[in-house]
């Protein structure tokens, strides 16, 4: 993935996320060391997108995180939140990450996103996405978003 | 003087917030329905008084584009505005949006404000004569129309 393309990343995520969660997003540019990787239960969520350009992007959400973006986009208390509550946040947060990325990417609209699809891991090490083509993260207050993309 | 609102968008969480949104805005609220698609927006309007439409564009099933489009080709559901709330925000698909008569057009991430003003903006065009009227004059109803 070239730097121009990551800087519009985070630009677009940047905005998704203050917009709609109040939750800053940071850069970064190394991988962590292991014990700072925060392995354990996570929610990934898929979108893709097609027709002008191709894509695909995976997001991996601590569930901390998870739950901490869905307490401030719903207005709630964190003893009010559902987990459904909290796969739909994240999958509609790749919704908005990558529609604002491909209004950007595509301003002909000629590609149409699909619905994202969200799925809980109950044990998952980001271990796995290191060396990833496409990977990005970016440090938050409630650990490290993943996200690995494909964009062509 | 309260508007029926409905929502279509497969997030539950998006409808929500759309329905927070709107509640703390100040434009006064009947009842909100609830769509997760487009289809089951069409069901709902076939049996309720809606007077304005919020919709996603990309949901399953029938998406808002589809949605907006059936909603053009039937005399009576025509004269509801729909205004889009959607990621969707290209100049390309703005326009065909706007082609088939949508009303307004909000790019997620929005601010609440930008909502706010979208819809006062519809519905001052739409039923400038019920947002003139007093709460306790007894308007409101269907028989306006």
């Amino acid at each position: 993935m070239d730097e121009d393309l990551r800087r519009v990343i985070f630009e677009t995520f940047s905005e998704v996320f203050e917009t709609m969660f109040f939750t800053f997003l940071e850069p970064l540019e190394e991988a962590p060391g292991k014990e700072a990787l925060g392995c354990g239960r996570f929610i990934e969520a898929t979108i893709s997108y097609s027709g002008g350009c191709n894509g695909n992007f995976l997001f991996y959400f601590p569930w901390d995180l998870g739950k901490n973006i869905t307490v401030n986009f719903l207005g709630v208390d964190e003893d009010g939140v559902q987990d459904s509550q909290i796969k739909d946040t994240a999958a509609e947060t790749a919704n908005m990450a990558i529609g604002s990325l491909l209004g950007k990417l595509d301003p002909g609209g000629k590609a149409s996103l699909a619905i994202p699809q969200p799925r809980e891991l109950a044990d998952f090490s980001p271990e796995t996405l290191l060396g990833a083509a496409g990977l990005c993260m970016f440090n938050t207050e409630f650990g490290i978003l993943w996200v690995v993309g494909t964009h062509a | 003087m309260a508007f029926n609102i409905l929502v279509a968008d497969d997030s539950e969480t998006m409808r929500a917030v759309i329905k927070k949104t709107v509640s703390m805005s100040g434009v006064p609220v009947g009842e909100f329905h609830e769509a997760g698609n487009g289809k089951e927006a069409l069901a709902i309007l076939e049996g309720t008084w809606i007077d304005v439409i919020l919709s996603d564009i990309n949901m399953p099933e029938m998406g808002g584009m589809e949605l907006l489009k059936k909603i053009s080709e039937d005399e009576d559901l025509r004269k509801i505005p729909l205004i889009f709330i959607t990621t969707e925000s290209s100049d390309a698909r703005q326009e065909e949006a706007r082609k088939l008569g949508v009303a307004g057009y909000v790019k997620k991430p929005f601010q609440p404000e930008t909502i706010k003003a979208i819809l006062y903006e519809v519905l001052e065009k739409a039923y400038e004569h019920r947002l003139k009227e007093k709460p306790d004059d007894g308007a409101g109803d269907e028989s306006d129309f």
